[in-house]
């Protein structure tokens, strides 16, 4: 520490986002166990619907492929996500970031980043072991596909667990909504795509944010039967991500007061 | 010296100081760390009143105040942390709030309660904030560093596997990891035992010595006076004295409330105490 030299420039943007990225990799590695379980319980779901009677109760193979890779998606981001920044964020850790050159954009950007990572890693895992339980011959136009809607999905869980963070303060708090959540989109997934529910909550859980994206899935799985509805189901999501994004964002604190 | 600000001064300007009042002004003029008129307000309290201080260079200010007083909102506004409602902060000569990051490469901080990512070891902390500020460092110039503040061997180590002086030592070291003008230190020495906390205040006095300038906050007045060079006394967002120590402590000596503070010789707690009011801050 000296006088004698006086920083002119801050630091390289490049270098700061590279070392939060290598951090948060890192993070994102030491947590892999996690990241097993957010893949354990699609792969439970493909296996038990291993049946045409199963498979054909929740819409098909496609369905139950992409109503899999929904759940792993939405646990990670919803649950995962969510609770790893609240405890940061009371631990201080974010404040800590935040007195460096280090802008708070670069901050979220770089966990958002092993985020998607993540959330790109199960969609693929959840497919591949989809495609092979139900014995579906998937092209490489449709696992491109299906990453490409595991980044919406993503991107959409994300945006709510962000704004499950934004609204509440206490991470104990945060753990036990983020997880009454997910259990809640989980039966509206499964019950209400089934249609055991009745035709209100089919309607309800079509338009849950689980419901749109487990029929973007269904839909880039079987692009010959793409029609409005998907469109729907395409806007419906982008929806989710605008508003929740807006909450996420607007109500979002980087310290507990 | 001793320089008293009237309550909610809008300027730094000591009250009738002499001679000496001139030279202060001339270091005025470069200083380190320049706070003007600082406002933090949250929703309708006012946790800083229109602050103003300076640091000059190679300087050890202490900010003192009982619990609530303003201390932490005003570091905090000067680490950019919290938006002002009103004033500016120059850190060597740049706006914190204009141009941040170039304003944050410039200091050094240490916070009350630091802590780094927990699924860390003490490599990947030191390697991710020398990114962060843009400092290159090897395997080999990390481990010698490490080695240097008696943690070469915990290299491996989670955070939260450091003792409170280890966990206290690695904090400060990487706080001034990228050389800055200015470090930032909110109650460094909090529960930490005797000789962490000895061995803390030669390596501040050492970072003094090599020219740099440091503000800290503190509850303990004995090691304030003992080691600052100035300190402020706050008090409900507002600055109510400045001064070097034994300055502040010679003003103050016959005030009413000092005295009666006072049990043998006037110190710098009795001076703070006649300042601020015995009553127990929450």
């Amino acid at each position: 520490m000296t006088s004698a030299q006086s920083i002119t420039t801050a630091p390289n943007t490049r270098l700061i986002f590279t070392s939060l990225l290598r951090a948060d990799f890192i993070v994102f590695l030491k947590n892999r166990r996690s990241l097993i379980l957010s893949i354990l319980l699609p792969y439970l779901i493909l296996v038990s619907t291993n049946s045409k009677k199963g498979t054909a109760h929740l819409g098909g193979s496609l369905f139950v492929i992409g109503l899999s890779i929904t759940y792993g998606i939405a646990s990670t981001s919803i649950m995962g996500y969510s609770l790893a920044v609240a405890r940061d964020r009371e631990k201080g850790v974010f404040q800590r970031l935040r007195v460096t050159p280090a802008s708070t954009r670069a901050i979220m950007v770089s966990r958002l980043s092993v985020q998607i990572l993540a959330n790109l890693i199960i969609a693929l895992v959840v497919v591949i072991l989809g495609a092979r339980i139900h014995h579906l011959s998937l092209s490489v136009g449709q696992y491109g596909l299906v990453l490409l809607v595991s980044i919406l999905g993503g991107a959409m869980f994300l945006c709510i667990g962000q704004a499950v963070v934004a609204l509440v303060k206490s991470s104990e708090t945060v753990n036990s909504t983020a997880r009454l959540l997910y259990i809640g989109l989980i039966f509206l997934g499964l019950l209400g795509q089934g249609g055991s529910l009745g035709q209100t909550w089919d309607t309800v859980a079509r338009w849950s944010p689980v419901g749109t994206v487990m029929t973007l899935f269904a839909g880039v799985l079987n692009l010959s039967a793409w029609n409005s509805r998907d469109v729907e189901s395409l806007l419906a999501a982008v929806g989710y991500i605008v508003v929740f994004s807006v909450v996420g964002i607007r109500w979002f604190q980087w310290e507990v007061r | 010296m001793a320089t008293r600000l009237k309550p909610n001064s809008d300027s730094c300007v000591p009250v009738g100081k002499g001679h000496r009042e001139s030279s202060q002004d001339q270091l005025r003029q470069d200083p380190i760390l320049d706070v003007r008129d600082l406002s933090v307000s949250f929703r309708t309290t006012k946790a800083v009143d229109r602050v103003s201080l300076h640091i000059n260079r190679g300087e050890i200010f202490g900010l003192l105040g009982p619990n609530g007083a303003g201390k932490t909102s005003t570091l905090s506004a000067i680490e950019g942390l919290l938006k002002p409602e009103r004033g500016t902060v120059l850190v060597d000569g740049v706006d914190v709030q204009r141009h941040p990051a170039l304003a944050r490469s410039k200091m050094g901080v240490q916070l009350q309660a630091t802590s780094f990512q927990a699924q860390l070891s003490i490599r990947q902390i030191v390697q991710l904030y020398a990114g962060l500020y843009g400092v290159g460092l090897s395997d080999h110039q990390i481990t010698e560093r490490l080695d240097a503040i008696g943690l070469g061997h915990e290299a491996l180590k989670l955070f939260k596997q450091l003792s409170g002086g280890q966990q206290q030592r690695l904090s400060l070291f990487i706080a001034v990891i990228h050389d800055p003008v200015l470090l930032l230190l909110d109650e460094p020495t909090s529960g930490l035992d005797p000789q962490s906390r000895r061995q803390l205040w030669s390596r501040i006095e050492h970072l003094r010595d090599q020219g740099g300038s440091i503000l800290l906050t503190t509850h303990s007045m004995e090691e304030a006076q003992a080691v600052c060079d100035r300190v402020a006394i706050i008090d409900h967002g507002t600055v109510l004295a400045t001064g070097a120590p034994a300055q502040l402590i010679g003003q103050h000596r016959d005030d009413p409330l000092v005295r009666q503070a006072a049990r043998g010789a006037v110190t710098l707690e009795d001076v703070f105490i006649g300042l601020t009011g015995s009553e127990i801050r929450d």
